[in-house]
């Protein structure tokens, strides 16, 4: 049935066999090593779910302004990432690796990528999160999403790369300050950090995931 | 143990992790999480690569977000269970009941159908909040700033017309 749709691979692969294709084409490149790259998804599952950002009430209760966390915690982590990497490839230690401005892309992508995160609750990153906790609403909402990815790679060259236009170009912010990079990106990193503070703080919690914890422990209580 | 940890702890470990992944000693690359979604598509479906460009496309980074993917699986599991204690099956949040409506098959509708679009708009500008808030913007990229701010101000009028919030706190 499916192969009358689209165009399978003839060297009849089980999906076991593709996904240690995918694991050896890591060790093939020089990106770290598996097990890095791996501990680095660790951390970066263990603090999204630590902190509770994944959470319906924090995206979703941010779209609709009754919680703040997410920008808060956003901003906060791209002035201090964007202060130290400033330094760090300036010493060698780092490399850029810039996005196109590809704007007609940036624009509809950005919009569907809003109107979807808030009904959704949670965006790529903190989706999986959200599914190793349980959530099988979110776990339909990846089904959705990996259609999604079919559809896009299926008509990628015939819809979607015409329709993202012509990249104008990869410019960061020091480009149109040259002379003073660095008080730039210190203006940037500060300006954000200050803004990360400046956020009230609001929050909508999650009575079902509370009252599953003892009373002196409720966050709202505390 | 606390079961949680506040938003600037979140920040600082978070931002840590995005310099360990830039640093030459790390990763030497940037953290993103949407181009392993077209990638496992292809996994799963047996996409053939000589017929469509995309999958040759992002093979490299696909198969690394691929494998960070599973980390990621592993750790909000791990953290989940024996951290926040807040691993449970269910269908519908909390809030969506409060802001919008108890039925689970309205919920589930609106997921598959978020789900589709959040990954279209997702791979149209290249990056997500992973790929290009974070990471693009901490590079002071401008197609991160325009993503960035289109994002918020869709995503905060979405909110206000889709959920009903009126008289509610």
């Amino acid at each position: 049935m499916a192969d009358v749709i689209f165009v399978v691979n003839e060297s009849n692969t089980t999906v076991t066999d593709r996904v240690f294709q995918m694991v050896e084409n890591v060790i093939n490149m020089e990106h770290g090593s598996v097990a890095l790259v791996f501990l680095i998804g660790v951390i970066f599952g263990g603090i999204i779910q630590y902190t509770r950002v994944d959470k319906f009430e924090k995206i979703a209760g941010f779209s609709m302004l009754k919680d703040t966390i997410i920008p808060k915690m956003l901003f906060l982590t791209v002035g201090l990432t964007s202060i130290g990497l400033y330094f760090m490839i300036d010493a060698g230690q780092a490399h850029y690796h810039v996005k196109p401005i590809i704007l007609q892309g940036l624009i509809i992508g950005g919009i569907l990528f809003g109107i979807s995160m808030a009904i959704l609750g949670k965006c790529p990153g903190t989706g999986p999160v959200s599914i190793a906790e349980g959530r099988i609403d979110v776990l339909i909402g990846a089904i959705g999403g990996l259609f999604g990815g079919l559809v896009f790679t299926l008509y990628y060259d015939d819809f979607f790369k015409p329709l993202m236009g012509e990249s104008l170009g990869n410019s960061i912010l020091t480009d149109f300050f040259s002379g003073n990079e660095e008080t730039t990106a210190l203006v940037f990193g500060v300006l954000v950090i200050i803004i990360s503070i400046a956020i009230p703080k609001l929050e909508l919690f999650d009575e079902a995931d509370l009252s599953q914890l003892p009373d002196d422990q409720r966050a709202n209580k505390t | 143990m606390s079961n949680r940890l506040p938003w600037w702890m979140g920040g600082i470990l978070m931002s840590g992790l995005l310099l360990l992944t830039f640093s030459i000693y790390g990763a030497d690359r940037a953290i993103g999480a949407s181009t392993y979604v077209p990638y496992v598509a292809s996994l799963i479906f047996d996409l053939d690569p000589e017929k469509y460009s995309y999958i040759a496309h992002i093979k490299n980074s696909g198969s690394w977000e691929g494998v960070m993917l599973l980390g990621v699986l592993f750790g909000g599991f791990i953290t989940s269970v024996f951290i926040t204690k807040s691993f449970r099956f269910s269908l519908i949040p909390t809030a969506w009941k409060k802001y919008k409506n108890q039925s689970v098959l309205s919920r589930l509708l609106w997921s598959f159908f978020s789900g589709f679009i959040m990954i279209i708009g997702a791979r149209l500008a290249g990056g997500c909040t992973s790929g290009h808030f974070m990471s693009g913007m901490s590079q002071l990229a401008i197609s991160a700033m325009i993503f960035g701010g289109v994002v918020m101000i869709t995503l905060v009028i979405t909110g206000k017309l889709f959920y009903n919030t009126k008289g509610k706190n």
